[in-house]
């Protein structure tokens, strides 16, 4: 466990940057200058796609003697027929497998040191495998049978709800863990892109065993998943034992996704949600908008721009709200893609009394972005930046597989990595002024506060229509 | 035995880079530069980058009420402004150049990390010669930095129970040694303290013989060891630091905090025992005591109280440490379960072990988790730059990390059970709880 009972300078740090998931003026007559970062590209990897349409990436990393499972089904919250399935239906995995108990599973793996984990995503619900080396055909069959043949067992089912519905109540003592929830159902409001992946405490609570059943058929088939497997092993043996382990698994029935695409909000006003947290002791709010999908082609020019704003310490949003005026330890601007759209806000927070003056000055350096623009020094810098903070993101087994599953999620390639540094080199000051114009939100911005509201409702008031709700109130929005 | 065949593949593996020879401590070149500053330098060409970490022998155990705080604001004010790099120029010239920085303040140390393009040594080596010889205390800077720091503290009161409680509980669990506050400080503090006790308390602690410095990535030990000479070696030698000489008094009967918190949705309880200081021989057995208790879903708190829904959570926190500190748990209850029936549930396990041991199986086991987390930190240039000093700082000498498999290998199941007895006793403890509503007299 590590706990934070260090105090850190600040938010922004690239070591604890993960994955790809966040991406993190004025034209002159300044010539630009290139800073040389070394060169990075993917180490090299093989694709597989097994007979019944499994894909598996293999690569060989042998810096220490572990390896990682990574296995990616495309389903998560956007499926849900009921708030939180996805999320549940994951944690569910654990629950016993292939007639091996819960606890079975735990002692047997946790005596290796190794470890299996189970998320769901919006897009997607993983099953991550650590393990050394030498324990590979000890956790395989283990790693398989989470995967393909949970037991869901009704007792362990009926003890794991109950703690995810309390601990629904629990991460709402933290505003900061909870806000992108409220904001991402204020923005796509009836679009599967609003569903919040945890769930509410009343959805959660009426979830049936059957209904985890029935998610795990429809969408963990062989022709809906990739496994990654990065580490310290023999590739030809790998591959053996994984057409050995996967090659039987049928595909059940067709894997009925939920159309993305479609039925995406226009936001024509700004709305302003206040969520009443009556003990706060300061404000946390966020301001945004739509943002851009995965496979956009400026995704890596917007990753510049985006640091210039609110992407790192010296950016515009940490430099006016923290730097120059106090009001906070940290203000930023991220970008968070999806497969078919996506959201880009700022977060900060400040105490009660200061809540329009943060708000105020947050707005107004955005602003800067239409009314002033990106200076070439500026980019420069920002440039150098994205650059060379780009390798640590994929130094371990873990964050390559994470990678790998992204790629085969989101439908991005290798270019992404080997290209990355020719794109961001290429990124002139015109087309930063493209890229704000094309993709920033500018106006109906959307907001969502957390706090004590019989502080600050007058100034929500203040930046679009009004929506109070008590945060202990089940869910994440009307 | 299987851990001693582990612990050599450990020995073997620890910093050996893709498809290279294994190498050992010998590889991890040191060298101390005449005015007492250590550099440790690991060549890694993993990726094309590299980092500077600098572990100061400065945190909150080195203040005194009036200034509590003051070792982490500091941290903050090396960010703002020296002689060559004015107010903002020491981040824009790092980021400028492909690199990025934090820094964290512990009780124990102050850490200043630097992660960038390895094309960058010599830009990095200049910006931290430039705050460490001639830092400029800019008066202003110091005034917007409290409201910054002030930020830093609410924000981690409202988003966090471990934070609220603890502090709390260390004030309770300490009542002599400057461990007793938390590392931010006490507001009123913040607000008070003066440029001339920064100034003070730059020239005391921020000299070269009080610091070790890591470097690990895809640099050259040659031009490492120039560029030291280059920007560090000039920079003059202070006087030691004066000891920290307080010690805690021995605790003499269990004492008890209490901290509300309205929004909170079941109550959390906090145990904190007195333990002895890290370099102490039973630091090993303490260590794997904290992970039978507390890691994995096989470990016996998940079994004793969050598989019976007692508990949603349950953890134990042993911190690395220069002088005798605390070994924490705490609990999350669940639904319906009030804070006292959370606190024997916690204790009852803890008296198990005291009362019945532990099993060999369960000993090994956490032993084979310790050895995995060992590898995961040694997966990044920046694990490793970290693993290095903090064995440096709280060992004596980063060599120790290289006999660590051994000296966990040589408890027994024996020394579990004794270091449970003999420290998590009712009289060394405090408890601390946190909830919405304190228990009524009535």
């Amino acid at each position: 466990m590590n706990r934070p009972l260090n105090l850190f300078k600040t938010t922004f740090a690239a070591a604890t940057i993960a994955g790809a998931l966040v991406l993190g003026g004025c034209a002159s007559t300044e010539s630009s200058t290139v800073v040389q970062t070394g060169s990075f590209t993917l180490p090299e990897y093989q694709t597989l796609i097994l007979s019944n349409g499994l894909k598996v990436n293999l690569m060989v990393q042998k810096e220490v003697p572990l390896i990682t499972f990574n296995a990616v089904v495309r389903a998560g919250s956007v499926n849900d027929t009921a708030s939180g399935l996805a999320h549940v239906t994951a944690q569910g995995l654990m629950l016993g497998a292939g007639g091996q108990s819960k606890s079975d599973i735990e002692q047997t793996l946790d005596f290796m040191g190794a470890s299996i984990s189970t998320s769901a995503s919006k897009e997607g619900s993983y099953v991550d495998a650590l393990l050394m080396s030498k324990d590979l055909d000890k956790v395989l069959p283990i790693f398989k049978n989470v995967l393909m043949a949970p037991d869901f067992d009704l007792a362990e089912f009926n003890k794991l709800q109950q703690r995810e519905v309390v601990g629904l109540a629990q991460q709402k003592e933290s505003p900061r863990a909870v806000i992108s929830r409220y904001f991402n159902k204020l923005v796509f409001a009836k679009h599967p892109y609003a569903n919040p992946t945890s769930g509410n405490s009343e959805s959660v609570a009426n979830i049936s065993v059957e209904q985890l059943r029935a998610f795990h058929k429809g969408f963990y088939q062989p022709n809906n998943v990739a496994i990654s497997v990065v580490g310290d092993f023999d590739p030809q043996q790998m591959q053996a034992k994984l057409e050995q382990t996967f090659g039987q698994w049928q595909n059940s029935e067709a894997v009925v996704q939920t159309p993305l695409a479609e039925g995406l909000p226009q936001l024509t006003q700004s709305q302003v949600l206040l969520v009443d947290k009556p003990d706060a002791i300061e404000t946390t709010f966020v301001i945004g908008g739509m943002g851009i999908p995965f496979d956009n082609p400026d995704y890596v020019g917007l990753t510049v721009v985006n640091t210039i704003l609110g992407g790192r310490f010296t950016s515009w949003l940490n430099d006016e709200l923290r730097v120059n005026a106090g009001l906070t330890y940290g203000a930023r601007s991220s970008f968070v893609p999806y497969s078919q759209s996506g959201v880009f806000y700022i977060s900060t927070f400040t105490k009660a009394e200061t809540t329009k003056e943060a708000i105020d000055l947050a707005l107004k350096t955005y602003a800067r972005l239409w009314q002033k623009g990106v200076d070439q020094a500026t980019l420069d810098s920002a440039k150098a930046y994205v650059k060379g903070q780009f390798p640590p993101k994929y130094e371990t087994a873990d964050q390559l597989a994470g990678l790998m599953s992204n790629m085969h999620l989101y439908g991005f390639g290798n270019d992404y990595i080997n290209q990355f540094q020719a794109k961001v080199d290429s990124l002139t000051l015109a087309e930063t002024q493209r890229l704000i114009k094309q993709y920033f939100p500018q106006q109906n911005l959307q907001y969502v506060l957390i706090g004590n509201a019989e502080k600050i409702a007058d100034v929500a008031k203040q930046y679009g229509e009004v929506t109070k709700i008590d945060i202990k109130e089940s869910g994440f929005g009307k | 035995m299987k851990w001693t065949r582990s612990a050599l593949i450990f020995l073997l593996a620890i910093f050996s880079t893709q498809g290279a020879k294994a190498t050992t401590a010998e590889d991890v070149n040191s060298f101390t530069l005449d005015n007492g500053m250590k550099i440790m330098v690991l060549e890694d060409s993993s990726i094309p980058n590299a980092n500077m970490y600098l572990f100061w022998k400065v945190g909150s155990r080195n203040e005194v009420p009036g200034i509590t705080g003051i070792s982490h604001f500091f941290e903050h004010m090396m960010f703002n402004g020296s002689k060559k790099y004015g107010p903002k120029m020491f981040d824009r010239t790092m980021e400028a150049a492909g690199g990025a920085n934090n820094a964290y303040t512990t009780e124990d140390m102050t850490v200043y990390t630097d992660w960038f393009p390895a094309t960058a040594l010599e830009t990095i080596f200049d910006l931290e010669a430039d705050r460490i010889a001639n830092l400029d205390i800019d008066p202003d800077m110091v005034e917007s930095e409290r409201g910054v720091v002030q930020s830093e503290r609410t924000t981690g009161l409202e988003n966090s129970n471990w934070r609220s409680l603890q502090e709390a509980l260390k004030g309770g669990a300490f009542s002599a040694h400057p461990y007793s506050w938390s590392v931010i400080g006490y507001e009123s503090d913040i607000a008070a303290w003066t440029l001339e006790d920064l100034q003070q308390y730059h020239k005391t602690y921020y000299a070269p013989n009080n610091a070790v410095v890591v470097i690990v990535g895809d640099v050259k030990l040659a031009e490492v060891k120039r560029l030291a000479n280059t920007y560090f070696a000039p920079i003059p030698a202070q006087a030691p630091p004066k000891a920290v000489r307080t010690v805690e008094p021995l605790q003499k009967g269990e004492r008890r905090v209490f901290v509300k918190k309205e929004s909170v949705s079941t109550p959390n309880v906090m145990l904190a025992y007195h333990i002895p200081a890290t370099s102490h021989a039973d630091y090993y057995a303490l260590d794997l005591l904290a992970d039978i208790l507390s890691q994995g879903n096989s470990s016996r708190f998940y079994q004793g109280l969050v598989d019976k829904q007692l508990a949603t959570a349950a953890e134990t926190y042993v911190p690395m440490s220069f002088d005798p500190n605390l070994f924490y748990i705490l609990g999350v209850a669940n639904q319906g379960v009030d804070a006292s029936t959370l606190e024997l549930a916690l204790l009852e396990q803890i008296n198990q072990v005291a009362l019945q041991g532990v099993t060999a199986q369960e000993l090994e086991k956490v032993k084979n988790i310790k050895l995995m987390n060992f590898y995961r930190q040694m997966e990044t240039i920046n694990g490793k730059a970290n693993t290095l000093g903090t064995y440096e700082m709280y060992f004596g000498s980063y060599e120790k990390l290289f006999s660590a498999p051994e000296r966990y290998n040589q408890v027994t199941p024996e020394d579990i059970q004794r270091v449970a007895q003999t420290y998590l006793i009712r009289a060394n403890r405090t408890v601390g709880v946190l909830a919405a509503v304190e228990e009524s007299d009535q």
